[in-house]
């Protein structure tokens, strides 16, 4: 039970360590999730998808630009997730840099 | 005067009074001479943004109550400090914001705010504009003190000001307060009417004293229709597009009307930024709509979502103070795909009226979606493509963007200044004017081209994610391009070669550059590149320099 349970957040909890940040994480919880889809229709890259229960995760965590999008709507709070603010802009980076506040336009 | 420099000094509540008099050449003395003219002893007084509490003591003084409100802690700390305690008894101070003041307060003779509306933004006005009618006695009156911008010519001294303390300002990176510019248009739906004003400093300081209309009710402004099809609209779009989000370009936040919208129709939500207004309306031809703009401050969807401009506290605050609720009979908000990296619906207060759908990703298919309203969004309408359409516009943005952050003003102060050497070597072609100006023409075109290159080719590099990386591929190309071009030009072997080093430069930071034009580009990915971009740059930057100039040298010496 608990090895399967285990196995499941395995494939469930994915990293990229990206050479030179500090890596992704995006965790779906299984347990909670209700299979109602919301994550799959509000991510602007259509990255979370069901697995055979129907349930949701990322595959390609690569492509996900942690907005926050899912997490933040889940109705039943099942994702776990840091949020990264902006766009990915450089000049939002460099201003960051710069002064150390966050001004994203 | 400068108002602006306001929230600099609301720091220190210790100098703020002396800084604040000396900031608007004592007329905030004259401003509170006015009020108090107006405040008769028993009378029961509100003042919302007391600050130091200068004004609240001197009316307190004249034996009204008062009640001073401030969202400043130290403010309302020092203003007790100074408290004259022989009138203590009149005077009250609570801290709390101006758009949540609690329902319960009372009816007040007389509502003073000096100085605070500016720093709200125009649906907050309005919301607290209401409060105030909602909170008056039947004769009561409102008083509003604030900087408008003035008349004449004194409005030419008074932006060049306001631009001096605003580049100031950003430095430290405070916020901006605006001069009231609507609030007049907002009084007469809202409810009031003007009874007594005056101004000072050529009208840039300015009172009014409002009293609530003979047997009115309280009403919601409404801006007026915002045009979007005629050839204005359309050059303000392209300009928009030209200018991209170095301009945050806004429109009264409200309620619009799409075609002749009845209590059923669909009520879209969407930002404040002329062109998305622009291509939310014309997508929405044909279909009856009310829009919502809600105030994101000029900046798109996906920006301010991202950027902490459009969230719940935006929602709210836009249903609030437009009551939209009282013009539908159902309950359902559309909002944007996009905007769901700002807006949380959990967390939504159980008193928001609305229910919330998230619509189709891009507005072209608003239409279709409001036909069948799907619970599932076929994949072209929730995931985000950079197709080639939406790669040439980012293209042309970016490179006008780059063109006035960094070429426009060096590039024209050098052709006038060639310009007036040009006309005192008495009207004589020096040919050292005509390459001037050529190099002047070839850096903006190859910035233009190079960002045109790039764009176009985007997908190509769609192996790597790494920006540091696509820059070397794609300024490969872009530079080989500009390359073959300047050939065209200008036929020599040195200056080819010249130009290839500094078009790989311009490509490869435009690559960087073009991070933000992308949706796909991750925050955390590009923070983690910055600090080997900016070694790779400084190195290409000192490697373009020296081989230019010595290219240069070679060329004038085998000349001579």
């Amino acid at each position: 039970m608990v090895v399967t349970a285990l196995k499941k957040e395995e494939t469930n909890k994915n990293t990229v360590n990206h050479p030179s940040s500090p890596p992704k994480i995006i965790y779906f919880d299984s347990e909670k999730c209700t299979g109602c889809g919301l994550c799959r229709e509000l991510c602007p890259f259509g990255l979370p998808t069901p697995n055979e229960e129907g349930k949701y995760h990322v595959l390609n965590l690569e492509a996900c630009v942690e907005c926050s999008a899912c997490q933040r709507n889940c109705p039943v709070n099942a994702i776990r997730m840091t949020e990264q603010k902006g766009c990915g802009c450089l000049w939002d980076v460099r201003r960051q840099a710069a002064n150390n506040k966050s001004g994203c336009c | 005067m400068s108002v602006t420099y306001m929230l600099k000094l609301e720091e220190e509540p210790e100098t703020y009074e002396k800084f604040f008099t000396a900031l608007t050449n004592s007329a905030n003395k004259k401003v509170q001479n006015w009020i108090l003219d107006r405040i008769n002893p028993g009378m029961e007084v509100l003042e919302v943004g007391c600050g130091p509490g200068v004004l609240s003591c001197k009316i307190s003084q004249k034996k009204a109550k008062i009640l001073a409100y401030d969202k400043n802690l130290n403010m309302i700390m020092h203003a007790m400090k100074s408290l004259d305690p022989v009138f203590k008894d009149y005077i009250k101070f609570q801290m709390g914001s101006a758009i949540d003041l609690p329902e319960d307060l009372g009816k007040f003779d007389c509502i003073i705010t000096t100085f605070m509306l500016s720093e709200l933004r125009p649906l907050e006005q309005q919301i607290f504009l209401r409060y105030a009618w909602e909170h008056l006695k039947p004769d009561g009156r409102l008083i509003i003190a604030d900087e408008f911008v003035p008349h004449g010519i004194a409005r030419m001294w008074f932006s060049l000001k306001r631009l001096w303390y605003k580049r100031k300002l950003k430095r430290i990176r405070t916020g901006f307060t605006h001069p009231l510019k609507f609030i007049l248009r907002y009084l007469e739906p809202i409810g009031f009417e003007i009874k007594a004003k005056d101004c000072w400093a050529h009208g840039s300081i300015r009172v009014f004293e409002c009293q609530k209309k003979v047997d009115a009710q309280v009403g919601f402004y409404r801006p007026l229709p915002h045009p979007f099809r005629s050839i204005k609209a359309r050059a303000r779009a392209v300009r928009c597009l030209l200018t991209g989000q170095i301009d945050h370009i806004a429109i009264e936040p409200g309620i619009y009307q799409s075609g002749s919208p009845t209590r059923q129709s669909p009520i879209i939500v969407t930002t404040n930024y002329e062109y998305t207004y622009f291509k939310v309306m014309n997508d929405l031809k044909g279909i009856d709509a009310w829009v919502l703009c809600v105030d994101s401050n000029g900046i798109n969807v996906w920006c301010s979502a991202r950027g902490g401009n459009f969230g719940n506290t935006q929602l709210i605050e836009a249903v609030r103070a437009t009551g939209i609720q009282h013009l539908v009979d159902h309950r359902l908000l559309i909002l944007p795909q996009l905007a769901a990296g700002g807006i949380s619906i959990p967390q939504l207060p159980q008193t928001f009226p609305f229910k919330i759908r998230f619509g189709p990703i891009w507005s072209k298919y608003l239409k279709s979606y409001l036909k069948t309203m799907p619970a599932r969004k076929p994949e072209e309408m929730r995931v985000a493509k950079f197709n080639f359409e939406k790669r040439l516009e980012a293209g042309v943005t970016h490179a006008t963007f780059l063109l006035r952050k960094f070429v426009l003003i060096p590039a024209i102060l050098l052709t006038l200044a060639f310009g007036i050497l040009f006309i005192l070597n008495l009207f004589s072609l020096q040919p050292i004017y005509l390459q001037l100006l050529e190099t002047v023409g070839w850096i903006f075109l190859s910035i233009l081209i190079t960002n045109m290159v790039i764009a176009m080719i985007f997908p190509l590099v769609d192996f790597t994610r790494s920006f540091v990386k696509k820059g070397f591929y794609l300024s490969a190309v872009s530079s080989l391009v500009s390359m073959v071009l300047f050939w065209v030009f200008f036929p020599s072997i040195m200056l080819s070669i010249a130009n290839l080093i500094y078009s790989f430069w311009i490509g490869y930071f435009s690559t960087m550059s073009f991070s933000g034009y992308t949706m796909a580009s991750s925050p955390r990915e590009i923070k983690g590149e910055y600090p080997k971009f900016t070694k790779i740059n400084k190195i290409l930057i000192i490697v373009m320099l020296i081989s230019i100039i010595s290219i240069i040298c070679i060329e004038i010496f085998t000349q001579v």
